[in-house]
């Protein structure tokens, strides 16, 4: 479960599996410029400064030209995050327009990391357990 | 009367079973032809064999096609096209399915424009004889046919003049620097019959696709569609408004590719004897959309 840290604001926002960037930080109740949230426009563009992504969908290459494929430029509406990503929007600050969202958001990032702990947890004894 | 209206808009999809659900099943647009990875789309009220087409590959404009009402009509837009400096090539019939012979040229603007005097005649989907209002059973919205576009480019003094030369258009309305004569225009909407526009020109990047639109009826079917927007998650840039340029009633909305669409209603009759409207850069948010007051981030920046 990817979570999107936004610099230098520092907000964390858990994703869903398979969830793009965009669709999650607007599930969680925030918002930022956007156009027309599938791929087309490019105006959703922002910086990924740490982290995997992917487009899972075909993404023109008006919008997203050769070098902006390995510059860390990313297409917020299209890029599905495979690890932990921070990002920083370009020329604007992230707004929350729904905090009832965003607090939910929370709750099931710490679930989500709650059980992750519990996971490693048992991993390790399992682990202690054969070498016993 | 040389051209008569826009006859197609030629757009590129980046997955053709997303565009085809939007525009046939959203948007109520009939399928005529699927061809070569292509596909063609009228609306019910349309005669002629296809007013949309669909490429997969990409976002954006692929080109326009104006149907002019007489075969000699074409060789006089070729000299006019060619008297103002634009190359112009030849297209036989059969290049596009179902469309005759023509011209194509690159515009001023970067956008290619066909111009053909005949398409295969299919008929309304409520025929010529004794004809019913409208099909009664309609999909989605029911857009009865295209409407207008509106495109970019960094000179629209200069593409404004190429379609009053070549295509003997008149402006309705335009957005100037100022209310001085010598003003530069930063937008016009332009016409050559009593549609308030066929064309609108906006200052921007060449070779741009701002929106191309459908047209219905009035407020009620504009209001509808915004519903019908909502339940098929179609992304609504805007609306639904009016607009102060125009007077028309709107939803500016998404194709799965990105490309705006707009559902556009009214508009007030043009006459080329009728003095040209005049807004002013202070006042351009009332005259784009003449409720909110102001743009949204998305008018001029978002184009595909």
């Amino acid at each position: 479960m990817p979570t999107v840290t936004i610099d230098p604001t520092g907000e964390v926002i858990h994703l869903d599996p398979n969830e793009t960037i965009l669709a999650g930080l607007y599930k969680a109740g925030y918002a930022y410029l956007i156009g027309c949230r599938r791929g087309g426009c490019a105006i959703c563009k922002v910086d990924a400064l740490d982290g995997e992504f992917d487009y899972e969908r075909p993404v023109a290459d008006t919008v997203i030209t050769d070098t902006e494929r390995t510059d860390g430029t990313c297409l917020s509406c299209r890029a599905v995050p495979s690890t932990d990503i921070t990002i920083r929007l370009r020329g604007e600050t992230l707004r929350l327009v729904n905090p009832f969202l965003a607090s939910i958001n929370a709750k099931a990032r710490e679930r989500a990391e709650a059980y992750a702990a519990a996971q490693h947890e048992k991993n390790n004894l399992s682990t202690t357990t054969k070498e016993m | 009367m040389g051209v008569m209206r826009m006859g197609y808009a030629h757009v590129r999809v980046t997955d053709m079973a997303e565009a085809k659900d939007h525009y046939a099943n959203t948007l109520g647009l009939y399928e005529t032809l699927s061809q070569d990875g292509r596909v063609y789309y009228k609306g019910w009220d349309e005669w002629d064999h296809h007013s949309v087409v669909l490429e997969e590959g990409g976002v954006g404009l692929v080109k326009f096609g104006f149907k002019v009402e007489k075969a000699e009509d074409i060789d006089d837009i070729e000299k006019k096209a060619q008297t103002f400096g634009v190359t112009v090539e030849r297209m036989s019939q059969g290049e596009n399915p179902e469309v005759s012979d023509g011209i194509r040229f690159t515009t001023p603007s970067d956008h290619v424009f066909e111009v053909y005097h005949g398409q295969t005649l299919i008929g309304t989907e409520v025929g010529s004889h004794n004809p019913e209002a409208f099909p009664r059973h309609l999909v989605g919205v029911g857009v009865p046919g295209l409407d207008h576009a509106l495109i970019t480019c960094d000179d629209a003094n200069l593409m404004t003049k190429f379609l009053q030369d070549v295509f003997g258009y008149f402006v309705t309305e335009k957005v100037a620097t100022s209310l001085d004569e010598d003003a530069d225009t930063i937008a016009s909407w332009m016409t050559n019959n009593n549609q308030i526009h066929q064309l609108a020109v906006l200052s921007g990047p060449q070779g741009k696709l701002h929106h191309f639109a459908f047209k219905l009826g009035d407020w009620s079917e504009v209001g509808r569609a915004a519903d019908l927007f909502s339940m098929d998650d179609v992304p609504i840039d805007v609306g639904p408004t009016r607009h102060g340029i125009t007077r028309g009633q709107t939803v500016y909305f998404f194709d799965p590719a990105g490309n705006r669409n707009e559902v556009f209603a009214g508009g007030y009759a043009a006459y080329p004897d009728r003095p040209t409207v005049v807004w002013t850069p202070d006042q351009l948010g009332k005259g784009i959309f003449y409720h909110a007051r102001e743009l949204n981030d998305r008018f001029t920046s978002v184009l595909t």
